[in-house]
C-alpha cells in the first residue's frame, strides 16, 4: 500500500505517479468496488428493515452463499481459462440423488438416522458426491478436448443428460436418508452465524484461491484464457490443463450437492435447478470477464455474497419475489460496465 | 464496444440455449402395444416432480387395460410454459388421437390447445386448466380451493386457534401463475377469512421449483417473524424446504407446518412431527379418468364424464391409519 500524500508530495516524480496510480487502483479495484456495494446494500437493507442487520440474516445469507459459492469458484476457474461449465446446477441435484440413493439403498440408511449417527453415512455420502461430480467434469473434459466440442455445447450436453439421470434414479421423488442438520446450523443463532459446513466451503474456497493466484499452474490458467495458441507455444499442456480444470468445476458441484443434500436431509433432482445462473451471475459480478484471462476470486466471493445479500434482503423487505430477477440483471451490466469503463480508462 | 456486446450475446445464448437443452431432452417412455390405432399424447409439467410420477403410473395402468398407445412426455424438470410449449408442438407432430394436457400456464397454453382441437385431435385438461375450456372435452382435478382450505383448518388447529387472539402465517408457493397453486391459496385465504380473522397471512414467495430455494424463503422468514405461528407449503417442493429449514432452525412442533403432495420422504415426516398435516391429491386416479374418458368419447362418439370432475383431496395426519397413508403416498413404479 502507497502512503497517499506522501504520492502528493512528490507527484512530479515518475516513481511517485506510479505509486499514486497504484494506490488509486487499490481504491478501485473490483474488490474494493464490490465491498462497497455490498456494504451500501446491507445499509439500505438495514434502514428498511432494521431486523437484517442481525446474526440470524448473516446465517441465512451464508447459508445460501455456501453451495453457491463452490460452484462460482469452479465455474470462474473455467472462464478464467476461456470456457463455460453449464453443467454445474444440473450436477448437484445429480449427485445429491446418487449419494442419497447410495446412503439409503447401499448402506440402509433412512431418515431416523440422525446426528452423529449419520457421520459415517455423510462421509460415504460425500465421497460418491464429489466422485458423480468429477466424473461429470472429465466427461465435460473428453468432449472439449478429445472430441473437440465447444465447452458451451459440452456442458449444455452433460446438463440434459445428468438433470435426466437425476430423474430417472430418484424417479422424480427427493430420497431422505440419514442426515446431521447441526452441520449446517449456525454455531450460535445469537452471536456465530457460521456452521461447520460453512467452514469446509471457506477452507476449500481459500485453498483454490491461494492455488489461482500464487501458483504457476494458476497461472496456467490465466494463460490459457488469455490465449490458448501462445499458452501452448509457451510449453503449457493446454489439454491436460482443461482438463483439470473442468474436473475441478465438476467435483466442486459434487461438494456442493452434498451440502445441499445436508442442508435438505434429502437428495432431491431439482435441487439444482438455474443454480448455473446463479454461480454465472456471481462469476460476472466478481469482475472475471467472460471472454476468458481475466478475474479474481475474491471478487466470485463477494459477488456471490451480493447475489444472496440482495435475494434475502429484498424478502426481508417484502418486495414482490419476482424483481429479484430484476434486481440481478441490473447488478450483471453494472459490473460488466464497470470493468470496460475501467478498462478503457488505462487501468485493468 | 466489443467486449460488452459479446458477453450480452454470450449470456443471451445461454438463456436460450438453456430453454432448448430442457425441451429437447425429454425422455419419451411408457408406450403400451397398440391393441387398436388409438394413442393418446400425455403432455404433464415436470418429470422431477413424484406427483407427476404417481400420475404417470395411473395414465400407464389405464393405457395398458384399455390397450391404447402412451405417448407421456414432458420437461424433465422445468415447471413452465417456455419448455412445455415446444414439447406440445412436437407431440402434435405425431399425430395423436388425443392429447392430455396439464397446462404450465393458462393463458400461455391456450393456442396449444386451439392447434390441438384444429387438427381434430380431442384434448383433455389434468390437474391444471387453459382459460377457455369450450373445445375441452373434459377437466379433471384435484380440488384445490377445497385442499387450501382443508390447509387452513389444520394449521389453525395446530396453532390452538382462539377469538380475539392474533396469529402470523406464510404461505410458500412455487410460481405465481400454477393454477393449483392460485387455487389452494385462494381457498386457504377463504377460509381464514371466514373462520380464523385473527390469523394474518403476513407473506408468500416462490421457490420456482427448487427445494433449496424454498428452505431460503423459510429462513428469512423466521427472521422476519420470529413469532411465527404457522406455514402453509402450497405444494411438495416447499413442503421439503421447508420440512428442512425447521429442522435446521430446530423449530421442529413449535412452528406449524402444513405442506402438500404426499412423496414419501414427506408422509414419513408426519409421524416425526415435522408436518402437522399433508394435503393430499390423486394423480393416479385424475390420469386414469381421463384415459378413460377419451377412449369412451373416441369409441362411442360421448363420454358419461361431465366437462369438469373436481376428485376430493385428503388431509393425512397424525390420527391417519397406516392405510391411508400408504393408499395416498405418491409412488413411482
Amino acid at each position: 500500500m502507497t502512503d497517499s500524500s506522501q504520492a502528493i508530495s512528490v507527484s512530479s516524480s515518475p516513481a511517485a505517479s506510479a505509486r499514486k496510480a497504484r494506490a488509486f487502483d487499490a481504491l478501485t479495484s473490483q474488490s474494493s468496488l464490490l465491498l462497497g456495494v455490498l456494504v451500501i446494500l446491507i445499509i439500505v437493507f438495514t434502514i428498511l428493515e432494521p431486523k437484517f442487520f442481525s446474526v440470524a440474516t448473516a446465517s441465512n445469507i451464508l447459508t445460501d452463499w455456501g453451495s453457491i459459492v463452490l460452484i462460482a469458484v469452479g465455474q470462474a476457474f473455467v472462464i478464467i481459462s476461456g470456457g463455460i461449465d453449464l453443467s454445474v446446477g444440473a450436477v448437484i441435484g445429480l449427485s445429491g440423488v446418487v449419494a442419497a440413493w447410495t446412503m439409503a439403498n447401499v448402506l440402509g440408511l433412512d431418515q431416523t438416522v440422525k446426528g452423529q449417527d449419520a457421520w459415517g453415512g455423510l462421509l460415504v455420502g460425500a465421497a460418491v458426491s464429489i466422485g458423480v461430480g468429477l466424473l461429470v467434469g472429465l466427461i465435460n473434459a473428453f468432449l472439449i478436448n478429445i472430441l473437440k466440442i465447444v465447452p458451451f455445447i459440452a456442458t449444455l450436453s452433460t446438463m440434459g443428460a445428468a438433470l435426466g439421470l437425476s430423474v430417472v434414479i430418484s424417479q422424480g421423488a427427493p430420497i431422505g436418508s440419514a442426515n446431521d442438520f447441526a452441520l449446517i446450523s449456525s454455531f450460535s443463532p445469537q452471536w456465530n452465524p457460521f456452521s461447520p459446513a460453512l467452514i469446509v466451503v471457506i477452507v476449500v474456497v481459500t485453498i483454490l484461491g491461494l492455488y489461482l493466484h500464487k501458483s504457476r499452474r494458476g497461472l496456467y490458467t490465466y494463460a490459457i484464457g488469455s490465449n490458448a495458441f501462445a499458452a501452448r507455444a509457451a510449453g503449457i499442456n493446454v489439454a491436460r490443463h482443461l482438463t483439470w480444470v473442468y474436473a475441478l468445476s465438476g467435483a466442486l458441484a459434487g461438494l456442493a450437492g452434498i451440502y445441499v443434500y445436508i442442508r435438505l436431509g434429502a437428495g432431491s433432482p431439482s435441487s439444482g435447478t438455474g443454480r448455473e445462473l446463479d454461480a454465472i451471475a456471481a462469476v460476472v459480478i466478481g469482475g472475471v470477464s467472460l471472454m476468458g484471462g481475466i478475474g479474481r476470486l475474491s471478487g466470485v466471493v463477494i459477488g456471490a455474497l451480493i447475489l444472496f445479500t440482495v435475494q434475502s434482503g429484498l424478502i426481508m423487505i417484502g418486495v414482490e419475489p419476482d424483481w429479484k430477477k430484476v434486481v440481478v440483471a441490473v447488478l450483471i451490466a453494472a459490473a460488466v460496465a464497470a470493468q470496460v469503463l475501467r478498462k478503457s480508462d488505462g487501468r485493468s | 464496444m466489443k467486449t460488452p456486446f459479446r458477453a450480452v450475446a454470450v449470456v443471451g445464448a445461454l438463456a436460450a440455449a438453456s430453454i432448448a437443452i430442457t425441451g429437447c431432452t425429454t425422455t419419451e417412455t411408457g408406450g403400451e402395444p397398440a391393441v387398436e390405432e388409438i394413442s393418446i399424447a400425455f403432455v404433464m409439467g415436470a418429470e422431477s416432480d413424484p406427483f407427476f410420477q404417481a400420475m404417470k403410473l395411473g395414465a400407464e395402468e389405464e393405457a395398458a387395460a384399455q390397450g391404447v398407445e402412451l405417448i407421456w412426455q414432458g420437461d424433465p424438470a422445468n415447471y413452465s410454459a417456455e419448455t412445455q410449449i415446444p414439447i406440445v408442438d412436437a407431440v402434435l407432430a405425431q399425430q395423436p388421437d388425443a392429447l392430455v394436457l396439464i397446462p404450465t400456464d393458462p393463458v400461455a397454453l391456450q393456442a396449444s390447445v386451439d392447434k390441438a382441437v384444429a387438427a381434430g385431435i380431442v384434448v383433455a385438461n389434468v390437474d391444471t386448466r387453459v382459460e377457455d375450456l369450450s373445445d375441452v372435452l373434459t377437466f379433471i382435478t384435484g380440488d384445490n380451493e377445497d385442499g387450501g382450505a382443508k390447509a387452513a383448518d389444520a394449521l389453525a388447529a395446530k396453532i390452538g386457534y382462539e377469538d380475539g387472539g392474533s396469529y402470523e402465517v406464510v404461505v410458500g408457493l412455487t410460481s405465481p401463475t400454477a393454477t393449483t397453486n392460485v387455487g389452494r391459496l385462494d381457498g386457504f385465504t377463504a377460509q381464514i377469512e371466514a373462520e380464523y380473522p385473527g390469523i394474518a397471512i403476513v407473506d408468500v414467495a416462490y421457490s420456482e421449483s427448487n427445494p433449496e430455494k424454498a428452505a431460503t424463503n423459510v429462513n428469512n422468514w423466521l427472521t422476519k417473524y420470529p413469532g411465527l405461528d404457522g406455514i402453509f407449503a402450497i405444494d411438495g417442493t416447499n413442503a421439503s424446504g421447508a420440512a428442512a429449514a425447521l429442522e435446521a432452525k430446530g423449530l421442529v412442533g413449535t412452528v406449524g407446518l402444513v405442506g402438500y403432495d404426499a412423496y414419501p420422504d414427506n408422509v414419513a415426516k408426519i409421524e416425526s412431527g415435522i408436518f402437522t398435516a399433508l394435503i393430499a391429491q390423486d394423480p393416479a386416479e385424475e390420469a386414469r379418468l381421463a384415459i378413460r374418458t377419451i377412449v369412451e368419447f373416441i369409441r362411442n362418439g360421448s363420454t358419461s364424464t361431465p366437462a369438469e370432475v373436481v376428485i376430493p383431496n385428503v388431509t393425512l395426519d397424525a390420527n391417519t391409519s397406516a392405510a391411508d397413508l400408504a393408499k395416498y403416498t405418491y409412488v413411482a413404479n
